[in-house]
């Protein structure tokens, strides 16, 4: 924590919200505390009394989308247990904006007009972005070819699963060696997480990545508006986490119902905290947030 | 065992029937996929490091690995004979273990043996030693000329390169992580 890392972030969250008012964005607080923390499988909740601490306002962003409003968002604090570190907080500032009917190249847009707005309020030269697909960054960095990769040829360990063993090549080839602001689209199928699937030739997530001197910034999904398809992830996710030890979370049965109500719609989150450290060339998110006291 | 949570710089753990010691580790988790902890590893006997990823949840073996003071004897012809000052128990190290510094161990002189499960594995000598000259060419007087230099026969029987003007008998500061003279001792 640094008085001019607060300032930075203050350039930043000034910036961020007269972008969106520019563009006609409402901006919605939802609650922090929330009746299901998360439907993934490796995000884990704080519990909050009877309730939880949300990890992110997907949930309660996705039923006042089903209200009606077109063009909203939200910057507030979530939280996520068991993640710390130089570029992750228990307690962290994500933005989430969404755009109705709106497909997903419409948010690389956004992506790449709000980071050039935050980098001239910053007073900092805007990063010029690379396009690739999860398989041609695979493909150049890690000489890899996904549609047929298997765990051996992900140099995975024997014990990890696919999807382990894709990370495990992604975080030790991949990552490390992207361009310094690179969107990734077209995710493995296994981590659509909320988004839809696209059928049309090898079936792949519409989903991408946002990434910033090599640390993950956004992630966004064409919006799944399918409740029985939501009902049947949250269910698979539970059996997921039951498998690696952990409680399910609840299911929330109001996402569940706002789900299939929603027009199509694409939806971005991004964390605010290391677009700041990223623009500002920090190695980590720390000196733009106020620390936290041990407990 | 540890945990990856416990993972810290500086602990000590076994990879691929090696012991080696965490040098820095990074905390990395995609937004959705798995946690992994990005380590990088120094083999406690070769020196050489490992890009290890841990998956969140993997355990570790703990490296049974320890340290101790001990004093230089003699050589026997075959292995280098040291004194742990703890306990005065005495062992030998053949010259292949303690590696390219068995050359400037003399007698008294204390060194930093690695245990690994109880096996020595690794001696660290002084930084710095000091030896006298055996054998060189004679001096060249005034010879100060920049970068050129002659070969050395230290008492142990090291060689190393000096500068021309040095002679035959004189005390040398040499160091041992990269066997070059650093200056003469008056």
């Amino acid at each position: 924590m640094s008085a001019v890392g607060l300032r930075r972030r203050a350039t930043v969250l000034a910036a961020l919200r007269s972008w969106f008012a520019e563009r006609g964005f409402l901006e919605v607080p939802t609650p922090a505390r929330v009746p299901s923390p998360a439907m993934e499988e490796h995000l884990h909740g704080l519990p909050a009394g009877d309730a939880w601490l949300r990890t992110s306002p997907e949930f309660a962003l996705k039923r006042v989308l089903a209200m009606g409003l077109p063009r909203i968002y939200e910057i507030g604090p979530c939280f996520r247990a068991e993640e710390s570190g130089p570029w992750h907080g228990t307690e962290f500032l994500m933005l989430e904006w969404y755009r109705v009917g709106a497909p997903l190249c419409a948010l690389v847009e956004d992506v790449e007009s709000l980071v050039q707005a935050c980098a001239a309020a910053l007073d900092v030269s805007p990063p010029t972005w690379t396009h690739w697909t999860v398989a041609e960054a695979f493909l150049t960095l890690a000489k890899v070819d996904l549609a047929t990769a298997t765990v051996t040829t992900l140099r995975g360990h024997d014990d990890d699963t696919w999807d382990e063993a894709f990370f495990r090549c992604f975080l030790d080839h991949v990552e490390p060696n992207l361009p310094p602001a690179t969107f990734l689209r077209d995710w493995p199928v296994s981590q659509a997480a909320l988004a839809t699937i696209r059928t049309d030739g090898h079936p792949r997530a519409e989903r991408f990545e946002a990434y910033l001197n090599g640390v993950e910034l956004a992630n966004a999904f064409h919006e799944l508006v399918d409740a029985t398809e939501q009902r049947s992830r949250f269910e698979t996710a539970n059996r997921e986490r039951i498998g690696m030890g952990f409680a399910p979370h609840p299911v929330d049965e109001g996402l569940i119902q706002a789900v299939g109500q929603m027009p199509p719609t694409s939806g971005i989150a991004l964390g605010v905290e290391r677009l700041v450290a990223a623009l500002c060339g920090w190695d980590s998110i720390h000196p733009g947030r106020v620390s936290s006291p041990a407990p | 065992m540890y945990q990856t949570s416990d993972i810290k710089k500086g602990l000590k753990i076994e990879e691929n029937g090696a012991p080696y010691t965490v040098v820095d580790f990074l905390f990395v988790k995609p937004g959705k996929g798995c946690a992994f902890t990005r380590t990088k590893l120094k083999n406690l006997i070769t020196g050489s490091v490992l890009d290890r990823t841990y998956k969140s949840g993997e355990s570790l073996v703990e490296a049974d690995v320890e340290e101790h003071t001990m004093q230089y004897l003699y050589n026997d012809g075959t292995d280098f004979h040291f004194m742990n000052m703890e306990d005065f128990s005495q062992i030998g190290i053949s010259a292949e273990t303690i590696g390219n510094t068995s050359d400037f161990l003399v007698e008294e002189m204390e060194v930093q043996v690695l245990f690994y499960n109880n096996q020595p594995v690794n001696i660290d000598v002084p930084n710095f030693v000091e030896l006298a000259i055996e054998y060189t060419e004679p001096g060249i007087k005034g010879n100060t000329s920049q970068g050129a230099t002659k070969s050395a026969t230290l008492t142990t029987g090291a060689e190393v390169q000096v500068p021309l003007f040095l002679e035959q008998g004189e005390i040398l500061k040499i160091d041992t992580r990269t066997r070059q003279y650093v200056s003469r001792v008056r």
